[in-house]
């Protein structure tokens, strides 16, 4: 696997994800390589749960953009893979690459050892950005393309990205596979002083609503303050805004026009094991996003235990179902919001209902063995494609 | 097998006819040259003329924002094609010549990939095209050459100002620079003994000794 992220380096989602599937699949009897950037402190290679990391130098010099960036430390991603394709006398069956942050590492790879490739796309340059607007954004986006038509088969977590990757990029359906992303459940069943640990952010008077996300328009936490003071007429509330964005002066600065900024916490980045034990204590885990390609808050909120409102934006609506396992508000949509929100606070047994309904579905669905499972099924039926085909390399000296 | 980014009917420098002259002298005398040049808009895919073999590759992104974008995506293509034609003759090429820093990434990874020993054929370098400039850009291009100097077995220039200012530059060791003067008479077969320098490299000895 090829990923410019892995923890401890956490940039965004793919780490995570990363991290999760590579130790879910080797509890299979899969051999995983991860082939990744170094971190301050992080071992060059080690094994972690079974899974072969091994962390390369990032290109540390002045770059002219990230773009240009990210292209010269593939440099650096491909040399550790030729290195190491090498070294286990081509026993690599497949490179599997996530995003276009390690696009030309991994096309070149598949192209030097003929090793059949598979890409996962998280999301669309075009889906973050709303369409494309500049020349650096359109190369990322053609990248992306590219990327896509090397790959065998390409992965999404959502039957809303898959078609965005159809549609964008012009790919045949078929060759898209819909895989999840996964939760692993343990990770919220740490011993919690519930009291104590909630006083940190509400009063035991307070409804405790969360948010958690980048602070950036498309995850629409402006939505959410619009809709908080139609809440606090109801309920005596705290709004808990975990997460930093460029959106954060201006939601506070919106906060102070309404009068509410004293109901709501932001409280930054914060650290896993507390941000688990906050889905736990909150009342209710708010995701108001205008373009989410899967939606792992909702995800996460729901192997807690706590019920979730939320737009039916992307992937979001395949995993909240209305009235079942959730609550779904309109996108964009203050009123319908406040709506959904006092609809779980006022009603604690159809809450409790909703939040047993998600558990279940986090268990049957998302459970990170699944997914293993699912991702080996697709390398095994690439791998008998390409044994019926003839294009392999000559054998490797 | 030769690597570069102009070869007739693509020209923009000096660079394309420098390449193609080099390219009809080494069919002439024989060998079993294949030429993996960018730009497949007005040629196709494949020429085979003279007992010359071009293979054209195209960027399989369009839109960049800098020349340095534009080469390390084409590079990934670069690689596909030498790769190809690598797998297609059965592992047989012995030689890469890459001229310019727009082909050293490539000619690295096929290095490393098949140990198919490299010349880095250095035309000009970054610190003359920019005239010094060292933005983040600049040094960019400056350490893909540099890298190419490190990782090539012989590095070839056309003059002996040239050998000095990668001797400066990038520290390369003089031993490892041929100078081969195109007015020269035996411009040629320097550039032949250059290529059999490179072949009989020590990584190549690693290989022989590994095969025995």
């Amino acid at each position: 696997m090829l990923s410019w992220e892995f923890p401890p380096r956490i940039v965004g989602g793919i780490a995570a994800h990363v991290y999760d599937l590579s130790r879910a699949l080797a509890q299979t009897d899969l051999d995983v390589h991860v082939i990744t950037l170094e971190f301050p402190g992080a071992k060059g290679y080690e094994e972690i749960d079974g899974v072969h990391v091994h962390r390369v130098d990032s290109y540390n010099y002045p770059s002219p953009d990230f773009a240009s960036w990210t292209f010269m430390m593939n440099l650096n991603l491909q040399a550790k893979g030729i290195e190491l394709i090498r070294s286990l006398k081509g026993s690599i069956d497949i490179v599997h690459a996530h995003d276009w942050l390690v696009a030309t590492a991994a096309v070149g790879l598949k192209h030097l050892f003929r090793i059949p490739l598979l890409a996962t796309i998280h999301s669309t340059e075009y889906g973050r950005r709303n369409g494309l607007h500049t020349e650096y954004q359109t190369m990322i986006h053609q990248t992306e393309s590219w990327l896509t038509h090397e790959a065998w088969r390409v992965i999404c977590c959502s039957g809303y990205m898959a078609s965005q990757v159809s549609w964008a990029f012009g790919l045949p359906r078929q060759n898209i596979e819909v895989i999840p992303n996964g939760v692993d459940l343990e990770k919220f069943k740490a011993n919690l002083d519930r009291e104590d640990f909630r006083k940190k952010f509400a009063d035991p008077s307070e409804k405790l609503i969360l948010f958690v996300g980048r602070l950036v328009y498309e995850k629409g936490a402006s939505v959410l303050i619009e809709a908080f003071p139609e809440v606090l007429s109801n309920f005596d509330a705290k709004l808990v805004c975990v997460g930093e964005g460029y959106m954060k002066d201006v939601l506070i600065s919106r906060a102070h026009q309404l009068g509410i900024a004293h109901k709501i916490y932001f409280t930054g980045f914060l650290d896993d094991l507390t941000l688990k034990l906050l889905y736990r204590v909150a009342d209710v885990c708010v995701v108001p996003s205008l373009y989410e390609p899967f939606g792992i808050v909702a995800l996460e909120a729901m192997a807690a235990g706590t019920p979730v409102v939320a737009t039916g934006a992307g992937g979001l609506s395949e995993i909240v179902e209305h009235d079942k396992t959730g609550v779904r508000a309109y996108l964009n949509d203050p009123d319908s919001l406040a709506w959904g929100i006092l609809r779980v606070l006022s009603d604690r047994k159809y809450a409790e209902r909703l939040a047993q309904n998600a558990c279940k579905k986090v268990v049957e669905v998302y459970s990170w063995r699944r997914i293993a499972d699912g991702t080996k099924s697709v390398y095994e039926r690439i791998l008998s494609e390409y044994e019926k085909g003839s294009w392999k390399p000559v054998s490797i000296r | 097998m030769i690597l570069t980014w102009e070869f007739p009917p693509k020209i923009v420098g000096e660079l394309a006819l420098y390449v193609s002259r080099v390219a009809a002298q080494l069919v002439r005398k024989n060998l079993d040259l294949y030429v993996v040049a960018h730009d497949d808009s007005r040629t196709g895919l494949e020429q085979r003329q003279d007992g010359l073999k071009v293979f054209r590759v195209a960027n399989p992104v369009k839109t960049h924002i800098s020349v340095l974008t534009w080469d390390l995506t084409l590079a990934a293509e670069f690689e596909r094609a030498s790769s190809d034609i690598i797998y297609s003759t059965a592992k047989t090429v012995s030689l890469i010549d890459a001229h310019e820093w727009l082909c050293v990434i490539p000619a690295i990874a096929l290095k490393k990939a098949f140990d198919i020993p490299f010349v880095y054929s250095v035309h000009s370098i970054e610190d003359q095209r920019s005239r010094g400039a060292s933005s983040p850009f600049n040094l960019a291009i400056t350490n893909i050459e540099r890298h190419g100097c490190d990782e090539a077995e012989r590095v070839l220039v056309k003059s002996t100002e040239m050998r000095d200012e990668l001797k400066i530059r990038y520290g390369v060791s003089p031993n490892k620079i041929d100078v081969v003067q195109p007015s020269s008479d035996t411009w040629i077969d320097d550039i032949v003994k250059v290529y059999e320098k490179a072949i009989r490299s020590p990584l190549q000895d690693f290989w022989r000794l590994v095969e025995a």
